[in-house]
């Protein structure tokens, strides 16, 4: 375990942002979220953008209620940001605190 | 495991709390606009919470250029016209394809256009750059709700086109102001020759509109240099086969006065290449003709005088020869003779050889012989303007008296005087002028008639109402010198 987390702070850990088509929010979403990796986090994730709206079974496997929402899968515990991601400081709480936990 | 559920830990159960606690606050602040459901054990279901996207459908149908934006300015959706209009990729549109259309000012009124839109609605002009060509885009921009979400709605319109015609009609507008505001006569015709303009100028030069007739019908152009094989219509032509034609004189009979004009003719070019028909321009020579004519009449005239004064200079050289005995006298009385005449002449030509008056006439004839002029001469009754014709003769009997009062009247001693009388009425077809010496010593008549004598008696005898008759009266000579009444011309008081 400790290993394989040893390997994942090594390369960058994956985001899966859960959106529905082009809807406003969806779009925010993706657009903030990509700002925010970029000018403060730059390599330390690759984003993974799922659209339930053609998939929509996927939103089982994170449990996903509301759209857009953004999963953290690693490090451990599980992390969801729900909303447009404008808010970015909450953001990048969420990103940062748990790297440290 | 009573409910089918697996276990949860405490952990994981403050965990799904507080995430549906987070739901409930994004839902609230509007941060989510879809929601999944869960339809049965295997199947979900997407649900938006704007409605549908049937806004998209409607902006795709519209013809001018759309676009949504959420209320932080993100672009939503951008139309295929739009994408059209800024030269974008549908597919690139969205990933900042839409802003690289403008440049950074332009890209800043678009900003400032969305965020006032929240307000109200905004209506402003950007341009972009495609393809090298400026175009001219009008934004219009207002708030919009899409279901839960704020937004803002722009549409963007090409009116490059229409500016350029306004332009154009602009340009239209001011050539035919230059065009009807130009002095010279200037005539539009199209490629086939017929005319499509003709300012004022112009229709003074036709018998009636011009306009659709062709120019040799409106003008009826004659070139008399031309011996009929060049035409009004040929010039035209010539223009509109790209060729200029200038500075041709012609007759324009076809006005209510014929005129004489200088023709030239133009190829009216639009754009490059491109001919569209031809300008004619009319210049009136009238005026130019009619000073040249002057200038010919006046040179003849001059040629004329020229001739009479050497002849005149001639027979006085002559006669004063006849009637002098020495050498010395002939070149007294000769160059005084030659003097008084220029005198005469030199007033004239500051007059342009209209008139002289009689008082400066007299002052130029008598400066020679008189030092105090006011105090030994006086002039009386009305002054007058003499023409050339009697205002030579006149200054030489002038002369010929002050001549003869200098060397034996009333200039020979300080207290004699001359007096100068007009009378104020003609006397028949004349006008009479006394020479009056005074204060003089006593005359007695000469011995021998002089030439200065015959001078005097003879050289107003070009008309019958001319002539002068010099009394040698003791107490001082006077003479009556009648001038023609036809050769003076107005009567002013003595100044």
């Amino acid at each position: 375990m400790e290993t394989s987390e040893t390997q994942d702070a090594r390369g960058p850990k994956k985001l899966v942002l859960y959106v529905a088509g082009e809807t406003p929010k969806s779009l925010a979403a993706i657009k903030n979220l990509e700002k925010i990796c970029t000018e403060n986090l730059p390599g330390k994730y690759v984003i993974e953008v799922v659209d339930l709206k053609k998939s929509p079974q996927l939103a089982r496997e994170h449990n996903i209620v509301a759209i857009p929402t953004l999963v953290r899968e690693l490090p451990t515990p599980i992390r969801k940001i729900i909303g447009d991601l404008s808010n970015s400081e909450k953001v990048l709480v969420n990103l940062q605190v748990s790297e440290n936990e | 495991m009573s409910n089918g559920r697996p276990d949860l830990s405490k952990d994981e159960l403050y965990r799904r709390l507080e995430e549906a606690e987070d739901i409930i606050r994004a839902i609230r602040e509007g941060e989510i606009d879809a929601l999944v459901i869960r339809k049965s054990s295997v199947t979900d279901e997407v649900f938006t919470l704007d409605g549908n996207d049937s806004y998209r459908s409607f902006m795709e149908a519209m013809d001018i250029g759309a676009a949504a934006f959420d209320s932080h300015g993100n672009l939503l959706y951008c139309n295929g016209a739009l994408c059209a209009l800024l030269d974008v990729s549908k597919p690139s549109v969205a990933d900042s394809g839409f802003w690289n259309a403008f440049d950074d000012v332009n890209r800043a009124i678009v900003n400032n256009a969305l965020r006032a839109a929240r307000e109200q609605k905004t209506t402003c002009e950007v341009q972009i750059s495609v393809s090298g060509h400026l175009r001219r885009l009008l934004l219009n921009s207002d708030a919009l709700q899409l279901g839960v979400n704020d937004a803002v709605a722009v549409t963007f319109t090409d009116i490059t086109d229409r500016i350029q015609a306004e332009r154009s009609q602009e340009a239209e507008r001011t050539a035919l102001a230059i065009l009807a505001s130009a002095a010279e006569a200037v005539i539009v015709t199209d490629i086939d020759g017929i005319v499509s303009h003709a300012n004022a100028a112009a229709m003074t030069l036709a018998s009636c509109d011009p306009v659709g007739l062709s120019f040799g019908e409106a003008f009826g152009l004659e070139f008399s240099a031309a011996t009929g094989l060049m035409q009004g219509d040929d010039f035209i032509a010539l223009a509109v086969a790209g060729q200029s034609v200038q500075g041709v004189e012609a007759l324009a009979p076809r006005g209510r006065i014929s005129r004489d004009v200088l023709v030239s003719a133009a190829p009216l070019r639009v754009a490059e290449n491109q001919t569209k028909g031809a300008v004619a321009t009319l210049v009136d020579l009238s005026a130019r003709k009619s000073a040249e004519r002057q200038q010919l009449l006046l040179m003849r005239e001059l040629d004329h005088r020229v001739k009479n004064t050497l002849a005149l200079v001639v027979s006085i050289s002559n006669r004063t020869a006849s009637t002098e005995d020495t050498i010395e006298g002939f070149r007294e009385s000769f160059s005084g003779r030659i003097h008084a005449l220029a005198a005469t002449h030199n007033i004239l030509a500051d007059r342009s050889w209209s008139s002289i008056r009689l008082s400066e006439l007299v002052a130029a004839e008598l400066a020679p012989f008189v030092e105090n002029y006011h105090r030994r001469f006086s002039i009386d009754g009305s002054d007058v303007e003499i023409l050339p014709r009697a205002a030579v003769p006149l200054g030489l009997i002038i002369h010929e008296l002050a001549t003869n009062a200098a060397k034996y009247g009333a200039l020979t001693s300080e207290s004699g005087t001359i007096a100068v009388q007009l009378d104020s009425e003609p006397e028949g077809e004349s006008r009479l002028i006394r020479w009056i010496e005074r204060g003089g010593p006593e005359v007695s008549p000469p011995t021998r008639r002089g030439f200065g004598h015959t001078v005097i008696e003879r050289s107003l005898k070009y008309s019958p109402a001319g002539g002068a008759q010099i009394d040698f009266a003791p107490s001082g000579v006077t003479c009556s010198i009648r001038i023609p009444a036809e050769d003076v011309v107005a009567t002013s008081p003595v100044s």
